[in-house]
């Protein structure tokens, strides 16, 4: 499984866009002009860069005019995971509908938390949030009938999809998404959560930026805003939850920002 | 702040977000106050809709919207820290309608 994923230029349902993309995210020591290049090569991409750093996702006041500013902006690693974010938009919404919403809105309320807990990259924790579920992309892309199996049994026997992938595929969409992250050679911080997301404890290096994503994943289901596999809110995880030490009004105002932001964010 | 279709424009609404041609360049202030002319010269635009001040409008009625929160918690309702999180968002989506 970890080896078919790890090969996913070679796997032939892989959109063109992202096994390019695959190149230069693979790339040692990638440096900030090549990726703004990169960028700056592709006017489509340009333009959806430019869209999402200047949306309410992000906060940002005032207008970005050019990826060069947005990549000095936000910085290398937040840039690469904009990039990926933005490429594979358009492939949550061809597997699992809803899950683009789903996933802008778990970027929201990530920052809104971290902006809360003083973390000094917030930018860095909403693209982890924008990020978490990527591993379900590759799974349907790569796995379809399978994973409609899992999406059944889940509803059949009332578990969790993340329950229901692990007896279908014997691994995650986490552990998928983190296998991937790794491969892209994002940050140690990046692929823990992504990889821990639904299990926080198990964040070594990380346990704020995971717990972040974790609640802030809980919040916008909670809310029904998009989907993510299945419509049942599954538990908190207490440990997460206490670290935070969220207060009923900081989760109002994380609620509050989250549907400001997605009803301006409806045209990215 | 409220999306609203060029065709259902008012006078009096007020610009949320500012109106910007397809190179982003600024044609209408945020906080502008829109008249019939405006109004006329933004649907003849190639837009489909803007942001004005006012509260969203609701795709579904509040006590739809409040049975399905109670619907998504079926299974946690008793779960650690899960009654904080429901109050909250209980608060949430009835503020939604005020």
């Amino acid at each position: 499984m970890r080896y078919k994923v790890e090969n996913i230029h070679t796997l032939p349902t892989i959109p063109a866009v992202l096994k390019r993309l695959s190149v230069i995210l693979e790339k040692p020591r990638v440096t900030i002009v090549e990726i703004s290049s990169f960028i700056s090569n592709d006017p489509a991409l340009t333009t959806k860069v430019l869209k999402m750093v200047n949306s309410a996702i992000y906060g940002f006041p005032g207008r970005i005019a050019s990826v060069s500013h947005a990549t000095m902006l936000l910085g290398l690693n937040v840039i690469k995971g904009l990039l990926l974010g933005v490429s594979v938009f358009d492939l949550m919404q061809k597997t699992m509908s809803g899950l683009y919403e789903h996933s802008l809105a778990c970027a929201i309320a990530s920052r809104v938390i971290a902006q809360k807990k003083n973390l000094k990259e917030p930018e860095e924790v909403s693209v982890a949030g924008l990020l978490h579920d990527i591993g379900k992309v590759v799974l349907i892309l790569e796995f379809a009938s399978e994973y409609e199996n899992a999406m059944v049994q889940a509803g059949q026997e009332n578990i969790s999809i993340y329950e229901a992938e692990k007896k279908q595929f014997n691994a995650t969409h986490a552990d998928v998404g983190g296998w991937l992250a790794e491969k892209w050679r994002f940050p140690a911080n990046l692929i823990e959560v992504i990889s821990c997301h639904h299990r926080p404890p198990l964040s070594k290096n990380a346990p704020l930026e995971t717990a972040i994503v974790h609640v802030a994943d809980l919040l916008v289901r909670a809310r029904g805003i998009g989907f993510a596999g299945e419509k049942l809110v599954p538990e908190v995880h207490p440990v997460a939850f206490e670290l935070l030490g969220l207060a009923e009004q900081d989760i109002l105002d994380v609620l509050e920002e989250m549907e400001n932001s997605m009803a301006t964010a409806e045209d990215i | 702040m409220r999306k609203i279709f060029v065709e259902k424009l008012e006078p009096g609404m007020i610009l949320a977000k500012p109106i910007t041609g397809p190179t982003g360049m600024v044609m209408l202030a945020k906080d502008t106050e829109l008249n019939e002319k405006w109004i006329e010269r933004i649907q003849d635009m190639k837009i489909a809709f803007v942001f004005v001040d006012g509260p969203p409008v609701q795709e579904i009625p509040e006590e739809e919207a409040l049975a399905d929160l109670e619907t998504r918690f079926a299974l946690v309702n008793d779960k650690p820290f899960m009654g904080i999180i429901k109050k909250a968002v209980r608060e949430h989506i009835k503020g939604l309608y005020r």
